[in-house]
């Protein structure tokens, strides 16, 4: 039996040039950790890179203070380059599953036909990917929908939708033992979430495999159509800030996991695997929108499970955008920086935030003509995001906002406010016309994502695909991607679980395709 | 909700919130935007008059004292406090500027940098004179000027100053309101007592502190 591998931080390695592997994997987020895991238990010895530190329940302190810098991507600064846009991303060992709110939801079948009809996407039907959804669920404790998860302010969702015959769904959760504190955002102190970090990392360090922190990939080296290494970066942990170089060979291959905005800037940086034209194009957001209802009984946001509720019922909405809605956790900086306004303006907003609800309109992106956004990489290596918000992504929005308010007023809400930076305040059903009317754009209302797809698109046609539709690379032959990089367009659901049954099956596919030889 | 909550102790890690600008992308969208940009970062003359009234409590980061003293001034406007509401803290009391110099340290070289640049063009009495009327450096506007300055950037048709406003904007709030002080006057208990994990196990994953 192997010896178990273990979790290097950044101080450790600096006294460690190198190592070689069979397989290095990039990220240990959900895709990263899966992949480790299989090819770990394949017999492989398996090496996976992240660039964000080794944290453990014992560091949640429950602070927004110190749970953004620490677990987020750039300190939770990560954004559109027009600032219109925040990213919440994770970046910690274990990715975003550290900081993910527990949401679990297959792939639509709607979305897996889409991708065969229009983009190349080969033998990837709910039938195929069932058995690694199966293994996925087991393993990171995926319930069924409890009503008891469901706080005041999902409740409000859930019965304006009951009322206006929306079909509201008990959203499927990956905890065991849920105290329903309601920090998944920051860290589970009670480990009851189940993150990659406590079930598929563990499983693949348990099984060989080391996980090297602080350790952010910079460079994929190929030769000859191969990937020969990962060049890497050890972090000095509180300054950010490179201290030494880690090089980790890889004489199989290398798996990329660093999340679908990392992913495609690797590839760009390393000047690699190039020829498609598609790396960094469609980045898919689900860009979400928003909105505030006050009640005039406490809702207390900041407590119990941030989301139990979902309704699809815009999901498909013919030749227009669909979107979906669900709930926003409401603790105060997270709040702060959604209201508009400053000054005593915005403290007077915040004043009332026992009472507000948050319901968010996610946005289908990428199903229609709109191509989403793109991933640069300036000269000096700073990531840079752009995502235009196209006329129909904009209709869409606009269109939400006066579902989500039309809902609001169903559930009993006082006013509703709009995020506009001069917010709208509907009373009833006769103000909802002004919202149509109200200036909607960058930095014009607020908007976030929680859910980053694409820029590195599967598909059977090396022209219009980097990878096939088992995540390997067109041109370098032993690379693979395991993120949510991958998906030809967004999901039209929270996309964790999916990236987990991709990687499982991808992953399950080179290790069988390894223990045939070459 | 039934469990007994207690005030954490916050880490004293600086605060999450949001990018700066980058400058090649505004050069892309118009000559009015680019020709703004460049201005900021060839207005070498802007801080000789930039009053210091707010002296950072330690070695700053990146920051420079001059640019110190604009984040300063500009805190103190976005967020309450400043006489408004005698129970609301001031951002100087709860070092806000500081706390975003050290979170600025830490994103990438190139973000530091145009963070810099944006407070230069904050400070600058040519941009005051052109959006708001206010020819006066912003560190020597009066409080009312001030307000009106950040408005015109907040509602301007240029994409490039609305983004300026939401990078400050973003950083003041994110950095004041995750600060325990104020939980309490916007009805946030604070998080919730949780049992006291157990001490790890042998051969539990090795701490990456």
């Amino acid at each position: 039996m192997t010896a178990p591998g273990k979790i290097i931080s950044g101080t450790e390695l600096a006294d460690i040039p190198s190592a070689e592997v069979d397989y290095v994997v990039v990220g240990s987020g959900p895709g990263g950790s899966t992949a480790a895991a299989v090819l770990a238990a394949a017999g492989a010895h398996v090496a996976v890179l992240e660039e964000g530190g080794h944290y453990t329940r014992r560091d949640f302190n429950m602070q927004e203070s110190w749970a953004y810098p620490a677990l987020y991507q750039e300190h939770g600064n990560r954004a559109t380059e027009d600032l219109s846009i925040m990213i919440l991303q994770g970046r910690s060992v274990g990715g975003g599953t550290t900081v993910n709110w527990t949401s679990s939801f297959r792939t639509p079948e709607r979305t897996l036909a889409l991708w065969a009809a229009r983009h190349g996407v080969r033998g990837l039907d709910a039938a195929t990917l069932a058995p690694h959804f199966e293994a996925a669920e087991k393993r990171i404790d995926v319930g069924t929908g409890d009503p008891a998860d469901v706080n005041a302010n999902n409740r409000k969702l859930h019965d304006g939708a009951a009322k206006l015959g929306w079909e509201p769904e008990l959203i499927h959760r990956s905890v065991k033992g849920c105290a329903r504190l309601g920090y998944c955002g920051m860290g589970c102190p009670l480990d009851a979430k189940r993150t990659s970090r406590t079930t598929f990392l563990a499983d693949a360090v348990a099984a060989g495999a080391d996980v090297y922190a602080d350790c952010r990939a910079i460079l994929v080296e190929t030769d000859r159509g191969r990937a020969r290494a990962v060049v890497a970066e050890v972090l000095d942990r509180a300054a950010d800030r490179p201290r030494a170089r880690f090089v980790a060979y890889a004489r199989r291959g290398v798996v990329l996991a660093g999340g679908a905005i990392n992913t495609p800037a690797l590839l760009l940086r390393s000047k690699a695997g190039l020829d498609s034209g598609q790396v960094g194009r469609r980045t898919f957001l689900h860009p979400t929108v928003p909105l505030i209802a006050f009640y005039d009984q406490p809702i207390e946001g900041f407590y119990g499970p941030p989301q139990s509720v979902a309704v699809h019922h815009f999901a498909d909405r013919g030749d227009r955008v669909g979107y979906f809605f669900e709930t926003a956790p409401i603790h105060p900086m997270l709040a702060a920086l959604a209201f508009p306004g400053f000054g005593d303006t915005h403290r007077k907003i915040v004043e009332r935030l026992p009472y507000a609800q948050a319901t968010i309109a996610l946005l289908i992106d990428g199903h229609h003509q709109d191509e989403g956004g793109s991933v640069a990489v300036s000269r000096d290596g700073r990531i840079k995001l752009a995502y235009p918000l196209s006329e129909p992504l904009r209709e869409a929005a606009v269109a939400a906002l006066g579902d989500m308010a039309r809902l609001q007023l169903a559930a009993g809400a006082r006013e509703v406010m709009t995020l506009h930076e001069t917010p709208l305040i509907i009373r009833s059903e006769a103000d909802l016309p002004a919202i149509a009317a109200a200036p909607f754009g960058p930095n014009r209302h607020t908007m976030f994502s929680a859910h980053q797809m694409g820029g590195a698109a599967m598909g059977d046609d090396p022209t219009r695909a980097v990878v096939d539709s088992r995540g390997r690379h067109h041109q370098i032959e032993n690379l693979w991607i395991t993120d949510g990089s991958v998906f030809p367009t967004s999901l039209g659901v929270n996309p964790q679980l999916s990236i987990y049954a991709h990687a499982h099956l991808f992953a399950t596919e080179i290790a069988a395709a390894a223990a045939r030889g070459p | 909700m039934t469990t007994p909550r207690r005030w954490y102790n916050c880490d004293g890690m600086a605060n999450a919130s949001e990018n700066a600008l980058d400058r090649r992308r505004f050069l892309k969208r118009g000559l009015f935007g680019g020709a703004l940009l460049l201005a900021g970062g060839s207005l070498p003359f802007v801080f000789r008059t930039t009053r210091r009234d707010w002296a950072p409590r330690g070695p700053l980061r990146l920051l420079s004292a001059d640019e110190y003293a604009v984040l300063g001034a500009v805190a103190a406007r976005i967020v309450p406090g400043d006489g408004a509401d005698a129970r609301w803290p001031r951002a100087d009391a709860l070092d806000c500027a500081g706390k975003i110099d050290a979170l600025m340290a830490t994103v990438h070289p190139d973000v530091g940098h145009d963070f810099r640049r944006l407070l230069r063009l904050i400070e600058s009495g040519v941009l005051g004179a052109v959006i708001a009327g206010s020819p006066r450096p912003f560190t020597r506007a009066s409080a009312a000027q001030q307000d009106a300055r950040l408005e015109a950037w907040r509602r301007s048709r240029l994409a490039l100053l609305r983004s300026g406003y939401q990078a400050v904007k973003r950083l003041c709030h994110a950095t004041y309101y995750s600060s325990p002080e104020v939980y309490e006057l916007i009805g946030y208990p604070g998080p919730p007592l949780v049992p006291q994990p157990v001490e790890p196990k042998a051969g539990d994953a090795v701490r990456g502190r």
